[in-house]
Protein backbone atom coordinates (compact mmCIF):
# COMPACT_ATOMS: atom_id res chain seq x y z
CA UNK A 1 0.00 0.00 0.00
CA UNK A 2 1.05 3.60 -0.05
CA UNK A 3 2.65 3.13 3.33
CA UNK A 4 0.15 0.99 5.21
CA UNK A 5 1.87 -1.75 7.19
CA UNK A 6 4.93 -1.12 5.02
CA UNK A 7 7.65 -2.01 7.51
CA UNK A 8 7.98 -4.90 9.98
CA UNK A 9 8.01 -2.87 13.19
CA UNK A 10 5.34 -0.30 12.38
CA UNK A 11 3.01 -2.98 11.00
CA UNK A 12 2.61 -4.07 14.63
CA UNK A 13 1.79 -0.53 15.80
CA UNK A 14 -1.11 0.69 13.64
CA UNK A 15 -1.97 3.69 15.82
CA UNK A 16 1.38 5.21 14.84
CA UNK A 17 1.47 3.84 11.29
CA UNK A 18 1.51 6.74 8.82
CA UNK A 19 -0.46 5.49 5.80
CA UNK A 20 -0.58 8.45 3.42
CA UNK A 21 0.61 12.03 3.26
CA UNK A 22 -0.88 14.61 0.91
CA UNK A 23 0.09 18.22 0.19
CA UNK A 24 -1.62 20.42 -2.38
CA UNK A 25 -2.73 23.97 -3.02
CA UNK A 26 -6.31 24.05 -1.77
CA UNK A 27 -8.57 24.03 -4.84
CA UNK A 28 -11.28 25.98 -3.03
CA UNK A 29 -8.86 28.36 -1.29
CA UNK A 30 -5.79 28.77 -3.54
CA UNK A 31 -4.09 31.11 -1.09
CA UNK A 32 -3.55 28.16 1.20
CA UNK A 33 -2.02 24.71 1.25
CA UNK A 34 -3.77 21.65 2.63
CA UNK A 35 -1.62 18.96 4.19
CA UNK A 36 -3.16 15.65 5.19
CA UNK A 37 -1.47 12.92 7.17
CA UNK A 38 -3.31 9.64 7.70
CA UNK A 39 -2.74 6.90 10.26
CA UNK A 40 -4.32 3.59 11.30
CA UNK A 41 -4.48 1.45 8.16
CA UNK A 42 -7.49 -0.63 7.13
CA UNK A 43 -9.98 0.38 9.81
CA UNK A 44 -12.95 -1.96 9.50
CA UNK A 45 -16.04 0.24 9.94
CA UNK A 46 -17.62 -2.17 12.43
CA UNK A 47 -14.50 -2.40 14.61
CA UNK A 48 -16.10 -1.85 18.04
CA UNK A 49 -16.71 -1.71 20.88
CA UNK A 50 -13.39 0.08 21.17
CA UNK A 51 -13.60 2.01 17.93
CA UNK A 52 -10.48 3.43 16.35
CA UNK A 53 -8.82 6.54 17.73
CA UNK A 54 -5.50 8.34 17.76
CA UNK A 55 -2.89 7.35 20.34
CA UNK A 56 -2.65 9.55 23.42
CA UNK A 57 0.90 8.22 23.67
CA UNK A 58 1.88 9.12 20.11
CA UNK A 59 3.06 12.49 18.82
CA UNK A 60 1.97 13.12 15.25
CA UNK A 61 4.03 15.63 13.27
CA UNK A 62 3.71 17.35 9.90
CA UNK A 63 7.10 18.63 8.79
CA UNK A 64 7.99 21.40 6.35
CA UNK A 65 11.41 21.82 4.73
CA UNK A 66 11.82 25.36 3.38
CA UNK A 67 15.51 25.20 2.57
CA UNK A 68 16.07 21.84 0.88
CA UNK A 69 18.35 20.40 3.54
CA UNK A 70 16.08 17.50 4.47
CA UNK A 71 15.40 18.75 7.99
CA UNK A 72 12.23 20.41 9.26
CA UNK A 73 12.09 24.21 9.38
CA UNK A 74 8.49 24.07 10.62
CA UNK A 75 6.80 21.23 12.47
CA UNK A 76 3.12 21.08 13.36
CA UNK A 77 2.72 18.79 16.35
CA UNK A 78 -0.56 17.08 17.18
CA UNK A 79 -1.11 15.44 20.57
CA UNK A 80 -4.27 13.73 21.73
CA UNK A 81 -6.06 13.16 25.02
CA UNK A 82 -8.91 10.72 25.54
CA UNK A 83 -11.70 11.42 28.01
CA UNK A 84 -13.96 8.64 29.31
CA UNK A 85 -17.20 9.94 30.75
CA UNK A 86 -18.36 6.73 32.36
CA UNK A 87 -15.82 3.97 33.01
CA UNK A 88 -18.55 1.69 34.33
CA UNK A 89 -20.00 0.80 30.93
CA UNK A 90 -18.45 -1.11 28.06
CA UNK A 91 -20.25 1.09 25.56
CA UNK A 92 -18.65 3.63 23.23
CA UNK A 93 -21.96 5.47 23.26
CA UNK A 94 -25.04 5.06 25.42
CA UNK A 95 -27.45 6.62 22.92
CA UNK A 96 -27.41 8.55 19.66
CA UNK A 97 -24.48 10.92 19.21
CA UNK A 98 -26.12 13.94 17.62
CA UNK A 99 -23.36 16.44 18.37
CA UNK A 100 -19.68 16.15 19.17
CA UNK A 101 -20.36 17.17 22.78
CA UNK A 102 -23.25 14.73 23.15
CA UNK A 103 -23.52 13.30 26.68
CA UNK A 104 -24.29 9.96 25.02
CA UNK A 105 -20.75 9.75 23.66
CA UNK A 106 -18.70 8.02 26.30
CA UNK A 107 -15.22 8.08 24.86
CA UNK A 108 -14.21 11.41 23.36
CA UNK A 109 -10.86 12.55 22.09
CA UNK A 110 -9.31 16.03 22.08
CA UNK A 111 -6.07 17.40 20.67
CA UNK A 112 -3.67 20.28 20.62
CA UNK A 113 -1.82 21.80 17.66
CA UNK A 114 1.62 23.30 18.24
CA UNK A 115 3.74 25.08 15.64
CA UNK A 116 7.45 24.53 16.19
CA UNK A 117 10.14 26.49 14.40
CA UNK A 118 13.79 26.82 15.26
CA UNK A 119 13.76 28.29 18.74
CA UNK A 120 10.00 28.76 18.99
CA UNK A 121 6.98 26.74 20.12
CA UNK A 122 3.53 28.25 19.71
CA UNK A 123 0.39 26.40 20.76
CA UNK A 124 -2.07 27.26 18.02
CA UNK A 125 -5.00 25.53 19.70
CA UNK A 126 -5.81 23.11 22.49
CA UNK A 127 -8.74 20.94 23.56
CA UNK A 128 -10.09 20.65 20.03
CA UNK A 129 -12.68 17.85 19.82
CA UNK A 130 -12.46 15.01 17.30
CA UNK A 131 -15.61 13.51 15.79
CA UNK A 132 -16.69 9.99 16.71
CA UNK A 133 -16.22 7.07 14.37
CA UNK A 134 -19.12 6.35 12.04
CA UNK A 135 -20.90 3.54 13.84
CA UNK A 136 -24.31 3.37 12.22
CA UNK A 137 -27.63 5.17 11.88
CA UNK A 138 -28.73 4.49 15.46
CA UNK A 139 -25.50 5.76 17.04
CA UNK A 140 -24.17 8.37 14.64
CA UNK A 141 -27.11 9.70 12.64
CA UNK A 142 -26.33 12.61 10.31
CA UNK A 143 -22.64 11.75 10.39
CA UNK A 144 -21.65 14.48 7.94
CA UNK A 145 -22.94 17.07 10.36
CA UNK A 146 -20.96 15.54 13.20
CA UNK A 147 -17.79 15.62 11.15
CA UNK A 148 -18.43 19.22 10.12
CA UNK A 149 -18.55 20.21 13.79
CA UNK A 150 -14.99 18.90 14.09
CA UNK A 151 -13.58 21.27 11.46
CA UNK A 152 -11.93 24.01 13.48
CA UNK A 153 -10.74 27.44 12.42
CA UNK A 154 -7.87 28.27 14.75
CA UNK A 155 -5.21 30.92 15.27
CA UNK A 156 -3.22 32.23 12.33
CA UNK A 157 -5.77 31.45 9.65
CA UNK A 158 -5.36 27.70 10.01
CA UNK A 159 -8.15 25.19 9.57
CA UNK A 160 -7.77 21.78 11.15
CA UNK A 161 -9.58 18.46 11.39
CA UNK A 162 -8.56 15.24 13.13
CA UNK A 163 -10.67 12.13 13.02
CA UNK A 164 -11.95 9.21 10.98
CA UNK A 165 -12.30 9.56 7.20
CA UNK A 166 -12.85 7.19 4.34
CA UNK A 167 -9.64 5.79 2.87
CA UNK A 168 -8.71 7.84 -0.19
CA UNK A 169 -5.91 5.65 -1.46
CA UNK A 170 -7.15 3.05 -3.93
CA UNK A 171 -5.09 0.01 -4.83
CA UNK A 172 -5.57 -3.62 -5.84
CA UNK A 173 -3.59 -5.08 -2.97
CA UNK A 174 -4.73 -8.63 -3.49
CA UNK A 175 -3.36 -8.62 -7.02
CA UNK A 176 -0.18 -6.67 -6.40
CA UNK A 177 0.93 -8.80 -3.49
CA UNK A 178 0.12 -11.95 -5.44
CA UNK A 179 3.40 -11.70 -7.37
CA UNK A 180 2.50 -8.43 -9.04
CA UNK A 181 -0.40 -10.00 -10.89
CA UNK A 182 -2.10 -6.83 -12.17
CA UNK A 183 -5.55 -8.03 -13.17
CA UNK A 184 -5.92 -5.97 -16.39
CA UNK A 185 -2.64 -7.47 -17.63
CA UNK A 186 -2.64 -10.87 -16.00
CA UNK A 187 -2.99 -12.55 -19.41
CA UNK A 188 0.59 -11.39 -19.89
CA UNK A 189 1.71 -12.37 -16.39
CA UNK A 190 3.55 -15.60 -15.69
CA UNK A 191 0.28 -16.81 -14.09
CA UNK A 192 -1.47 -16.55 -17.50
CA UNK A 193 -5.04 -15.89 -16.33
CA UNK A 194 -7.61 -13.99 -18.32
CA UNK A 195 -7.48 -10.22 -17.95
CA UNK A 196 -9.94 -8.80 -15.42
CA UNK A 197 -10.98 -5.55 -13.83
CA UNK A 198 -9.07 -4.24 -10.83
CA UNK A 199 -10.44 -4.64 -7.30
CA UNK A 200 -10.05 -1.83 -4.79
CA UNK A 201 -8.80 -3.59 -1.67
CA UNK A 202 -9.24 -0.50 0.52
CA UNK A 203 -12.90 -0.13 -0.43
CA UNK A 204 -14.99 1.00 2.58
CA UNK A 205 -12.04 0.90 4.97
CA UNK A 206 -11.24 4.05 6.90
CA UNK A 207 -8.20 5.79 8.32
CA UNK A 208 -7.62 8.41 10.97
CA UNK A 209 -6.84 11.69 9.29
CA UNK A 210 -5.09 14.85 10.41
CA UNK A 211 -5.85 17.63 7.94
CA UNK A 212 -4.33 21.08 8.24
CA UNK A 213 -4.88 24.10 6.02
CA UNK A 214 -2.12 26.70 6.22
CA UNK A 215 -1.77 30.10 4.51
CA UNK A 216 0.93 29.88 1.83
CA UNK A 217 2.98 32.69 3.27
CA UNK A 218 3.47 30.75 6.50
CA UNK A 219 5.22 27.99 4.59
CA UNK A 220 7.68 29.96 2.45
CA UNK A 221 11.14 30.84 3.70
CA UNK A 222 10.67 34.58 3.09
CA UNK A 223 7.02 34.81 4.12
CA UNK A 224 5.88 35.63 0.60
CA UNK A 225 3.11 34.18 -1.56
CA UNK A 226 4.99 32.61 -4.48
CA UNK A 227 4.01 33.78 -7.96
CA UNK A 228 6.81 32.42 -10.16
CA UNK A 229 6.77 28.64 -10.63
CA UNK A 230 10.37 28.68 -11.85
CA UNK A 231 11.66 30.31 -8.67
CA UNK A 232 13.19 27.67 -6.40
CA UNK A 233 11.88 29.45 -3.33
CA UNK A 234 8.37 28.56 -4.54
CA UNK A 235 8.99 24.92 -3.58
CA UNK A 236 8.59 23.37 -0.13
CA UNK A 237 9.20 19.83 1.06
CA UNK A 238 6.58 18.02 3.17
CA UNK A 239 6.58 14.79 5.13
CA UNK A 240 4.81 13.43 8.18
CA UNK A 241 6.01 11.35 11.10
CA UNK A 242 4.86 9.65 14.28
CA UNK A 243 6.90 9.31 17.44
CA UNK A 244 6.66 7.50 20.75
CA UNK A 245 8.51 8.12 23.98
CA UNK A 246 11.63 6.04 24.40
CA UNK A 247 10.55 4.11 27.49
CA UNK A 248 7.39 2.27 28.50
CA UNK A 249 7.10 0.44 31.80
CA UNK A 250 4.21 -1.96 32.38
CA UNK A 251 2.91 -1.80 35.92
CA UNK A 252 1.26 -4.85 37.44
CA UNK A 253 -2.11 -3.08 37.73
CA UNK A 254 -2.64 -2.79 33.97
CA UNK A 255 -1.29 0.73 33.76
CA UNK A 256 1.80 1.83 31.89
CA UNK A 257 4.32 4.55 32.61
CA UNK A 258 5.92 6.49 29.76
CA UNK A 259 9.08 8.52 29.84
CA UNK A 260 11.93 9.81 27.81
CA UNK A 261 12.55 11.63 24.56
CA UNK A 262 10.25 11.30 21.60
CA UNK A 263 11.63 8.73 19.17
CA UNK A 264 10.46 8.68 15.55
CA UNK A 265 8.97 5.35 14.48
CA UNK A 266 7.02 6.18 11.31
CA UNK A 267 7.67 8.49 8.36
CA UNK A 268 6.05 9.22 5.03
CA UNK A 269 6.89 11.62 2.24
CA UNK A 270 6.47 10.15 -1.23
CA UNK A 271 3.93 7.35 -1.37
CA UNK A 272 5.31 3.84 -1.76
CA UNK A 273 8.91 4.92 -1.05
CA UNK A 274 9.46 2.79 2.02
CA UNK A 275 7.01 0.17 0.82
CA UNK A 276 8.42 -0.54 -2.64
CA UNK A 277 11.88 1.04 -2.83
CA UNK A 278 13.46 0.25 0.54
CA UNK A 279 14.30 -3.43 1.20
CA UNK A 280 12.80 -5.20 4.19
CA UNK A 281 15.99 -5.23 6.23
CA UNK A 282 16.18 -1.42 6.22
CA UNK A 283 12.55 -0.35 6.41
CA UNK A 284 12.51 0.10 10.19
CA UNK A 285 15.69 2.15 9.98
CA UNK A 286 14.17 4.33 7.26
CA UNK A 287 11.16 5.02 9.46
CA UNK A 288 13.43 6.27 12.24
CA UNK A 289 15.45 8.94 10.44
CA UNK A 290 14.84 12.32 8.82
CA UNK A 291 14.95 12.82 5.05
CA UNK A 292 18.41 14.36 5.47
CA UNK A 293 19.74 10.82 5.86
CA UNK A 294 18.21 9.44 2.69
CA UNK A 295 21.45 9.31 0.72
CA UNK A 296 21.80 5.91 2.33
CA UNK A 297 18.82 4.75 0.26
CA UNK A 298 19.88 6.38 -3.02
CA UNK A 299 21.05 3.10 -4.50
CA UNK A 300 17.60 1.58 -4.13
CA UNK A 301 16.06 4.45 -6.08
CA UNK A 302 18.74 4.26 -8.74
CA UNK A 303 18.21 0.52 -9.20
CA UNK A 304 14.71 -0.31 -7.92
CA UNK A 305 13.98 -3.97 -7.34
CA UNK A 306 10.57 -3.70 -9.00
CA UNK A 307 12.14 -2.54 -12.28
CA UNK A 308 14.05 -5.79 -12.45
CA UNK A 309 11.01 -7.87 -11.47
CA UNK A 310 8.60 -6.54 -14.11
CA UNK A 311 10.42 -8.12 -17.08
CA UNK A 312 10.46 -11.43 -15.20
CA UNK A 313 6.81 -11.35 -14.15
CA UNK A 314 5.66 -10.24 -17.60
CA UNK A 315 7.89 -12.17 -20.03
CA UNK A 316 8.56 -10.33 -23.27
CA UNK A 317 6.56 -7.25 -22.25
CA UNK A 318 9.36 -5.05 -20.91
CA UNK A 319 12.48 -5.76 -23.03
CA UNK A 320 13.59 -2.12 -23.09
CA UNK A 321 13.16 -1.76 -19.34
CA UNK A 322 15.26 -4.88 -18.93
CA UNK A 323 17.97 -3.20 -20.97
CA UNK A 324 18.37 -0.22 -18.65
CA UNK A 325 21.55 -0.68 -16.64
CA UNK A 326 22.28 2.94 -15.76
CA UNK A 327 21.15 4.54 -12.52
CA UNK A 328 17.56 5.75 -12.74
CA UNK A 329 18.19 9.48 -12.61
CA UNK A 330 14.52 10.06 -13.47
CA UNK A 331 13.36 8.35 -10.29
CA UNK A 332 16.03 10.09 -8.24
CA UNK A 333 14.74 13.44 -9.45
CA UNK A 334 11.09 12.56 -8.88
CA UNK A 335 11.59 11.13 -5.40
CA UNK A 336 14.75 12.58 -3.90
CA UNK A 337 15.56 16.03 -5.30
CA UNK A 338 12.57 17.24 -7.27
CA UNK A 339 12.59 17.90 -10.99
CA UNK A 340 14.93 20.75 -11.93
CA UNK A 341 13.98 23.43 -14.44
CA UNK A 342 14.38 22.40 -18.05
CA UNK A 343 13.11 18.84 -17.71
CA UNK A 344 9.38 19.53 -18.04
CA UNK A 345 8.59 22.84 -19.79
CA UNK A 346 7.26 25.44 -17.36
CA UNK A 347 7.65 23.22 -14.33
CA UNK A 348 10.14 22.53 -11.58
CA UNK A 349 9.97 21.38 -8.00
CA UNK A 350 13.67 21.16 -7.32
CA UNK A 351 14.85 21.71 -3.77
CA UNK A 352 18.57 21.31 -4.39
CA UNK A 353 21.08 18.49 -4.55
CA UNK A 354 20.33 17.04 -1.11
CA UNK A 355 18.78 13.59 -1.47
CA UNK A 356 15.66 13.61 0.69
CA UNK A 357 12.37 11.78 0.35
CA UNK A 358 9.80 14.57 0.59
CA UNK A 359 6.64 15.54 -1.20
CA UNK A 360 7.78 18.62 -3.10
CA UNK A 361 5.09 21.18 -3.73
CA UNK A 362 5.51 24.19 -5.98
CA UNK A 363 3.22 26.74 -4.34
CA UNK A 364 3.15 29.01 -7.40
CA UNK A 365 1.35 26.46 -9.53
CA UNK A 366 -2.40 27.02 -9.19
CA UNK A 367 -4.76 24.13 -8.51
CA UNK A 368 -6.43 22.49 -11.47
CA UNK A 369 -10.13 22.95 -10.79
CA UNK A 370 -11.54 21.65 -14.07
CA UNK A 371 -10.98 18.00 -14.97
CA UNK A 372 -7.74 17.47 -13.06
CA UNK A 373 -5.81 14.41 -14.21
CA UNK A 374 -5.30 11.75 -11.50
CA UNK A 375 -2.07 10.96 -13.35
CA UNK A 376 -0.70 14.34 -12.32
CA UNK A 377 2.37 15.54 -14.14
CA UNK A 378 2.61 12.52 -16.46
CA UNK A 379 -1.04 13.18 -17.32
CA UNK A 380 -0.24 16.79 -18.23
CA UNK A 381 -1.56 18.22 -14.94
CA UNK A 382 1.24 20.03 -13.12
CA UNK A 383 -0.93 20.55 -10.02
CA UNK A 384 -0.74 16.85 -9.19
CA UNK A 385 1.83 14.28 -8.13
CA UNK A 386 4.81 14.52 -8.04
CA UNK A 387 4.07 18.20 -7.51
CA UNK A 388 2.86 17.48 -4.02
CA UNK A 389 0.04 14.95 -3.96
CA UNK A 390 -3.74 15.33 -4.13
CA UNK A 391 -6.12 12.92 -2.45
CA UNK A 392 -7.36 11.46 -5.75
CA UNK A 393 -4.03 11.15 -7.54
CA UNK A 394 -3.57 7.66 -8.99
CA UNK A 395 -0.31 6.99 -7.25
CA UNK A 396 -0.14 3.28 -8.06
CA UNK A 397 -0.45 3.85 -11.79
CA UNK A 398 1.93 6.81 -11.85
CA UNK A 399 4.65 5.02 -9.92
CA UNK A 400 4.19 1.73 -11.80
CA UNK A 401 4.61 3.58 -15.08
CA UNK A 402 7.57 5.58 -13.82
CA UNK A 403 9.36 2.46 -12.60
CA UNK A 404 8.44 0.68 -15.85
CA UNK A 405 10.43 3.31 -17.71
CA UNK A 406 7.80 5.82 -18.83
CA UNK A 407 9.73 8.69 -17.22
CA UNK A 408 13.21 7.56 -18.24
CA UNK A 409 13.14 9.73 -21.43
CA UNK A 410 13.23 12.75 -19.09
CA UNK A 411 16.90 12.00 -18.56
CA UNK A 412 17.70 9.97 -21.71
CA UNK A 413 16.06 11.49 -24.77
CA UNK A 414 17.07 8.54 -26.91
CA UNK A 415 15.24 5.97 -24.78
CA UNK A 416 11.95 4.69 -26.18
CA UNK A 417 9.89 3.07 -23.42
CA UNK A 418 8.17 -0.25 -23.83
CA UNK A 419 4.61 0.17 -25.04
CA UNK A 420 3.33 -1.31 -21.80
CA UNK A 421 5.09 1.37 -19.74
CA UNK A 422 2.43 3.92 -20.63
CA UNK A 423 -0.42 1.43 -20.15
CA UNK A 424 0.41 -0.49 -17.01
CA UNK A 425 -2.07 0.02 -14.17
CA UNK A 426 -3.83 -1.92 -11.45
CA UNK A 427 -7.08 -1.02 -13.17
CA UNK A 428 -8.43 1.46 -10.63
CA UNK A 429 -9.10 5.19 -10.72
CA UNK A 430 -10.42 8.09 -8.68
CA UNK A 431 -13.96 6.71 -8.93
CA UNK A 432 -12.83 3.70 -6.92
CA UNK A 433 -13.59 5.63 -3.73
CA UNK A 434 -15.33 8.84 -2.67
CA UNK A 435 -14.02 12.32 -1.93
CA UNK A 436 -15.30 15.69 -0.82
CA UNK A 437 -14.79 18.81 -2.90
CA UNK A 438 -13.92 20.80 0.21
CA UNK A 439 -11.82 20.44 3.36
CA UNK A 440 -10.92 17.84 4.58
CA UNK A 441 -11.39 16.37 1.07
CA UNK A 442 -11.40 12.71 2.12
CA UNK A 443 -14.84 11.15 1.99
CA UNK A 444 -17.34 10.33 4.71
CA UNK A 445 -16.27 7.14 6.48
CA UNK A 446 -18.43 4.12 5.89
CA UNK A 447 -20.72 3.31 8.82
CA UNK A 448 -20.24 0.02 10.62
CA UNK A 449 -23.91 -0.94 10.45
CA UNK A 450 -23.99 -0.24 6.73
CA UNK A 451 -20.98 -2.43 5.91
CA UNK A 452 -21.03 -6.03 4.69
CA UNK A 453 -18.04 -8.28 5.34
CA UNK A 454 -15.46 -8.86 2.67
CA UNK A 455 -16.47 -11.12 -0.23
CA UNK A 456 -14.77 -13.32 -2.79
CA UNK A 457 -13.75 -11.94 -6.18
CA UNK B 1 1.75 10.09 35.14
CA UNK B 2 2.81 12.63 37.75
CA UNK B 3 5.82 14.85 37.18
CA UNK B 4 7.48 13.18 40.11
CA UNK B 5 7.04 9.76 38.58
CA UNK B 6 8.11 10.96 35.17
CA UNK B 7 11.22 12.50 36.59
CA UNK B 8 11.93 9.33 38.48
CA UNK B 9 12.24 7.25 35.37
CA UNK B 10 15.69 6.89 33.93
CA UNK B 11 16.74 4.71 31.09
CA UNK B 12 20.31 3.97 31.87
CA UNK B 13 22.97 4.92 29.39
CA UNK B 14 26.39 3.37 29.70
CA UNK B 15 27.47 6.35 31.75
CA UNK B 16 24.55 6.08 34.12
CA UNK B 17 25.11 2.34 34.43
CA UNK B 18 28.69 3.03 35.35
CA UNK B 19 27.66 5.54 37.97
CA UNK B 20 25.16 3.08 39.40
CA UNK B 21 27.78 0.38 39.59
CA UNK B 22 29.93 2.65 41.71
CA UNK B 23 27.21 2.70 44.35
CA UNK B 24 28.34 -0.14 46.55
CA UNK B 25 25.01 -1.65 47.62
CA UNK B 26 23.28 -1.63 44.30
CA UNK B 27 26.38 -2.24 42.25
CA UNK B 28 27.37 -5.30 44.22
CA UNK B 29 23.88 -6.72 44.20
CA UNK B 30 23.31 -6.30 40.50
CA UNK B 31 26.75 -7.41 39.51
CA UNK B 32 26.80 -10.52 41.68
CA UNK B 33 23.32 -11.63 40.68
CA UNK B 34 23.92 -10.92 37.04
CA UNK B 35 27.18 -12.79 37.01
CA UNK B 36 25.81 -15.71 38.95
CA UNK B 37 22.59 -16.25 37.04
CA UNK B 38 22.61 -14.28 33.81
CA UNK B 39 26.19 -13.93 32.77
CA UNK B 40 25.21 -13.78 29.14
CA UNK B 41 23.21 -10.60 29.82
CA UNK B 42 26.31 -8.55 30.35
CA UNK B 43 25.90 -6.94 26.95
CA UNK B 44 22.27 -5.91 27.47
CA UNK B 45 21.40 -2.32 28.32
CA UNK B 46 20.49 -1.74 31.96
CA UNK B 47 17.26 0.11 32.78
CA UNK B 48 16.62 1.54 36.23
CA UNK B 49 13.02 2.40 37.09
CA UNK B 50 12.18 4.48 40.10
CA UNK B 51 8.41 4.34 40.46
CA UNK B 52 8.30 6.55 43.51
CA UNK B 53 11.53 8.19 44.71
CA UNK B 54 10.04 8.65 48.17
CA UNK B 55 10.04 4.94 49.01
CA UNK B 56 13.45 4.32 47.48
CA UNK B 57 12.50 1.21 45.52
CA UNK B 58 14.39 0.80 42.28
CA UNK B 59 13.66 -1.82 39.64
CA UNK B 60 16.79 -2.66 37.71
CA UNK B 61 16.17 -4.49 34.45
CA UNK B 62 18.49 -6.07 31.93
CA UNK B 63 17.56 -8.61 29.31
CA UNK B 64 14.66 -10.62 30.75
CA UNK B 65 15.73 -10.12 34.38
CA UNK B 66 14.46 -7.65 36.91
CA UNK B 67 15.92 -7.00 40.34
CA UNK B 68 14.27 -4.80 42.95
CA UNK B 69 16.42 -2.99 45.47
CA UNK B 70 15.60 -0.35 48.09
CA UNK B 71 18.03 2.53 48.33
CA UNK B 72 16.54 5.90 49.21
CA UNK B 73 19.72 7.84 48.54
CA UNK B 74 20.27 6.31 45.13
CA UNK B 75 16.61 6.73 44.20
CA UNK B 76 16.76 10.38 45.17
CA UNK B 77 19.97 10.83 43.23
CA UNK B 78 18.49 9.27 40.10
CA UNK B 79 15.38 11.42 40.46
CA UNK B 80 17.53 14.53 40.72
CA UNK B 81 19.49 13.52 37.61
CA UNK B 82 16.25 13.27 35.63
CA UNK B 83 15.18 16.83 36.41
Amino acid sequence: MSSHREAPAISKDPVADNTDTYAFVSPDDPGSVTIISNYLPLEAPFGGPNFFEFGDDVRYDINIDQTGDGTPDITYEFQFTTEVRNPNTFLYNTGPIDSIDSPNWNRRQFYSVTRVTKGSRVVLAADLPCPPCNIGPASTPKYDGLAAQAIHRIAGGHVVFAGQRLEGFYVDLGAIFDLGDLRPFQNLHIGMMAAAAGVNATNDFSVHCIALRVPKQELTRDGSVPRNPMDRSSVIGVWATASRQRALIRETNGLVQLAGDWVQISRLGNPLFNEVIVPMGEKDLWNSITPAGDREFLKYVQHPELASLLPVLYPGVFPKLAGITAARADLVAILLTGLPAGVVPGFQNYTGPKYADELRLNLAIPPTTSNPSPLGLIGGDAAGFPNGRRVFDDIVTVELRAIAGATYPLVDKGYKPDGAASLITDGLGRNSTRYLSQFPYLGTPQGGYQTAPLSTV
Amino acid sequence: MSDLTRRGFVKSSAGVAGAAASMTALGTLVTEQAEAKEGAHGSHPVVAYVGDPRNGEISVMSGNREVRVRDRKLAARIARAAR
